[in-house]
């Protein structure tokens, strides 16, 4: 080692390197500085006036002092049960995409389909849903609906997202596996999808965020409203969630204190989404502890 | 470097009749049940996709059956080539919009793309562990936000920075847009190229690195290349959602039907359109139709999007 | 345990049909009425029929309302279409509007007065427009604040969607059916009365029209429009021209719960007592 002498080449090479770690760096921290900017200011507006009465008092339209309780429960209610819709199936089409699909036009036409379904614009999906459940099911504006039309959002990300963690396990891994006589359903069971579990659930993660802001969906299937009540399990109830009420606040409401309304709104929106990475994220680092030992 | 992980699989169909045959030793309840499970799960996965594809057919065929109807008051050429459109007087020319689309997508692309990657090469090949731990859920944390944040943070703070820069009157436009996407598709592309970047075998980097590389070499010709195909499905995922979001284009695009001359003009793309449009006409109109047209023209141009960066992706992917 | 079960779902059911038979022949009395009532269409109506909605249901527990809203032509058209009892507009949607056909078949009721300002950012020095000088500035004749007697500054002019209500009546009633520009370097479009105040305080030398209702705040301000403010008194005096009813459009005559909501609507108490207070102007206070 001590015999080496760089060459101009290896030198310019070493100097290459150190400045680009150097501009990863930078831009690492002008992206970081300007999200905390970013947080910062849709959090400093908000969060210093959340109280539990905002969080679970009835909206106002005339008086000052509004909550956002049903529409908060709400926004959880569509969120778990979009997510119970759409994981399973999503999940599903990951998985066979990545493990079963045989390499042909077929599959790559799945594929495609997976593609160009991720890329609907979400007002089309609430068409969508406005057309087969307030046309034809004839049920009107309801959580159902809304429920179901946001899983059709979630669906080609999450399919997309399991694929590629599926696809992530070492091959040493499965072959390892099926040495020991395991059937293909065993071993994604028991091997696949615990060692991917990590960037599926990253994944998951990042869908709920996204569904959790979603409003063009909601407003057209689930409507503006709320059936005026806490704690409403009815599938047919309308359901306004926080999304819509932040953009129905900011669009049209006219009672006094809506500014300040908005700004708390987006914070909630904003906290739940980092309450819901922890939430999902935590079980995972403990995991990972074990799995260490 | 697809290949070996690709090709398993397909094997493995013939592959494991055997050792499940075999099992009759086991105990023929257990034996057969698993064979059961193994046998309903794959028509189980096989189910889901087909259920995606359902839906995908339900959008074209639910936009289709109204976007089709265009043609009967007005020429494809006309819906296509014509830059005039003036639905009050009957002129429904999209050629504005889709031209807008494609330049807005690309200029969202040509930022977002390299910051989001250099984040992800951070992420995943530089930072040391704390600093990964801390970066990853921050950057989710920015898929949360609601797009009406986004357009109203847009409208009230990027708006009025790019006006003084610019001394344009509204400031409204192609940059304002394609800036606020930027953010918007930013973790999504950056987060999923961190999972692609990451799942590269640490092998590989060792063998790079016993060669004498340094670190940027590594990177540049060993990594990325490795994981080219998953950083391509972050692209496509990243694209396809800034061509479909509305609720925050809307608010700083402007919504002028016109070509946009410059990054300044106030100007429309296809989403912007159909959102500002589609509740304000009748349904039974040609108006109502051409805007259907345009949201399938959407799925179109995004569909034709996605097999031009495959084409790419693939081409490299060969030459790796 | 399994016929005891048959029977209660028989019970049920009965009850079921009881009660909707009930709503099918014409409700009356407060608290006996049951039913479901879907209200879409307007936004600029839509805190309104919250609040209605609010309040009715608190006196009829068994009468369930969903409303949303997109805009103003949503409204008849759900109506017409059948996913909604109720289509809330902004202008009479039984007859022929500048763009819009009429809707045959449906009925309007009347629901309040909406009066609409003329709005400018607060760096233009201008406070009084004619109705020509309105006309030149949305068509794009006069691009200069200069030319009506502000300092020598472009105009920017913002707008609403073609379709929206606001729209619909300020072209009709302040632009006397003058055009509106659609392509221009200075010209934007936006999409609810929200976007419109924002843009309009934010933007330096921009003119807009909103509802007079959002009209607050230090960054933006009402201009009169040929020599009258924009004011309720004005409007019930007769003075001030842009304003309009708003409409809740039913298909025939309403019926059964939607009856008694509009009913509710319509009536003195709701009129005099939470609709002065969102800033609607009474309908009987018109003559």
């Amino acid at each position: 080692m001590s015999s080496f002498t760089p060459t101009r080449k290896n030198r310019r090479a070493l100097i290459w390197d150190k400045a680009a770690t150097g501009s990863f760096y930078a831009l690492g921290a002008a992206v970081l500085l300007f999200i905390f900017w970013l947080l910062y200011t849709i959090l400093s507006k908000g969060l210093p006036g959340i109280n539990l009465q905002f969080l679970t008092k009835l909206p106002e339209e005339i008086d000052v002092g509004g909550g956002i309780g049903p529409v908060l429960f709400n926004s959880f209610y569509i969120l778990i049960l979009s997510l119970i819709i759409s994981i399973p199936i999503g999940l599903g089409a990951g998985i066979y995409m990545a493990e079963y699909a045989p390499k042909n036009k077929f599959t790559e036409g799945l594929r495609i389909c997976v593609e160009t379904l991720s890329s609907v614009p979400s007002i089309v999906f609430g068409m969508l849903g406005l057309a087969i459940f307030a046309e034809y099911f004839d049920i009107g504006l309801t959580i159902l609906g809304g429920a179901v039309s946001l899983a059709f959002l979630n669906l080609p990300t999450l399919a997309r997202v399991t694929e590629e963690a599926v696809r992530a396990v070492p091959i040493e891994l499965r072959n390892a596996s099926y040495a020991l006589g395991t059937t293909k359903f065993q071993t994604i069971r028991t091997v696949i999808l615990p060692v991917s579990l990590h960037a599926i659930v990253t994944g998951i993660c990042l869908v709920a965020g996204r569904a959790f802001g979603e409003s063009a969906v909601i407003i057209l299937t689930a409507g503006l409203s709320t059936s005026g009540e806490m704690w409403d399990f009815n599938l047919f109830s309308p359901g306004e969630t926080l999304a819509v009420h932040l953009w129905y606040v900011h669009s049209e409401a006219i009672v006094e204190d809506a500014k300040q309304i908005a700004d708390k709104s987006a914070a909630v929106l904003v906290f739940v989404v980092l309450f819901l990475n922890l939430l999902f994220r935590v079980p995972l680092w403990f995991n990972n502890r074990k799995l260490k030992k | 470097m697809s290949t070996p992980v690709h090709d398993l699989p397909a094997q493995k169909g013939t592959l494991l009749q055997t050792p499940v045959q075999q099992s009759s030793r086991w105990k023929r309840g257990r034996g057969s049940r698993v064979r059961f499970t193994n046998g309903l799960f794959k028509y189980y996965f096989l189910f889901s996709i087909l259920a995606l594809c359902l839906v995908l057919a339900l959008v074209i065929f639910f936009i289709g059956k109204t976007a089709i109807l265009t043609f009967k008051d007005i020429s494809l050429a006309q819906f296509f080539l014509s830059f005039d459109w003036t639905p009050e007087e009957g002129k429904f020319g999209a050629a504005s919009f889709i031209v807008n689309t494609i330049s807005l997508t690309a200029l969202t692309l040509l930022f977002a793309v390299p910051i989001s990657i250099g984040m992800a090469i951070l992420i995943a090949e530089i930072a040391p562990k704390w600093l990964k731990s801390f970066i990853r859920p921050i950057l989710d944390l920015l898929v949360g936000i609601p797009s009406v944040v986004y357009g109203y943070l847009g409208l009230t703070v990027l708006i009025p920075i790019i006006r003084t820069l610019s001394g344009e009157n509204l400031g409204d436009g192609l940059l304002a847009a394609s800036l606020v996407l930027t953010i918007m598709i930013l973790p999504t592309v950056s987060r999923i190229s961190d999972d692609a970047i990451s799942a590269v075998p640490k092998k590989y980097r060792e063998a790079a690195y016993a060669l004498g590389s340094t670190r940027l070499q590594v990177i540049m010709k060993v990594v990325l290349p490795a994981a080219a195909r998953g950083i391509a499905a972050a692209i496509i995922l990243g694209m396809t959602r800034a061509i479909g979001e509305t609720m925050a284009v809307v608010m700083v695009i402007g919504n002028t039907a016109q070509l946009a001359t410059s990054l300044f003009s106030p100007t429309s793309v296809l989403t912007s359109n159909i959102v500002m449009q589609i509740s304000n006409v009748e349904f039974d109109s040609t108006w109502n139709y051409a805007l259907h047209m345009m949201a399938f023209l959407l799925l179109v141009i995004s569909f034709g999007l996605i097999m031009i960066i495959r084409l790419i992706s693939r081409k490299r992917g060969d030459v790796a | 345990m399994k016929l005891f079960k048959k029977i209660s779902l028989v019970a049920v059911a009965a009850a079921f049909v009881l009660s909707s038979a009930g709503v099918g022949s014409s409700v009356q009395a407060a608290g006996s009425v049951s039913g479901k009532i879907t209200i879409n269409g307007s936004t600029a109506l839509l805190p309104l029929s919250l609040q209605a909605a609010k309040e009715f249901q608190r006196l009829n527990p068994k009468v369930k309302i969903a409303a949303s809203g997109k805009g103003s032509v949503t409204g008849p058209q759900a109506v017409k279409k059948g996913i909604a009892q109720i289509g809330a507009c902004d202008w009479d949607a039984s007859t022929d509007v500048p763009g819009f056909k009429a809707f045959a078949g449906q009925v309007a009721n009347k629901v309040a007065v909406i009066p609409f300002a003329t709005v400018v950012n607060k760096s233009v020095s201008v406070d009084n427009l004619t109705t020509d000088q309105l006309k030149g500035i949305y068509s794009g004749k006069i691009t200069n604040w200069k030319e009506v007697g502000g300092s020598d500054a472009d105009i920017v002019v913002i707008t609403r969607a073609f379709g929206s209500g606001t729209r619909v009546n300020y072209q009709a009633k302040a632009l006397g059916g003058g055009d509106i520009v659609k392509k221009a370097k200075n010209y934007k479009e936006v999409g609810s009365s929200g976007d419109m105040k924002t843009a309009v305080s934010t933007t330096p030398n921009a003119i807009g029209y909103i509802d007079l209702v959002y009209v607050s705040g230090g960054d933006l301000k009402a201009v009169k429009h040929n020599g009258v403010a924009a004011t309720v008194d004005n409007v019930i005096k007769g003075t001030y021209k842009i304003w309009s009813y708003g409409y809740y459009m039913t298909k025939g005559q309403p019926t059964g719960a939607t009856k008694a909501f509009i009913d509710y609507v319509q009536s003195k108490k709701f009129q005099e007592g939470s609709l002065k207070k969102l800033k609607f102007i009474p309908i009987s206070a018109m003559k």
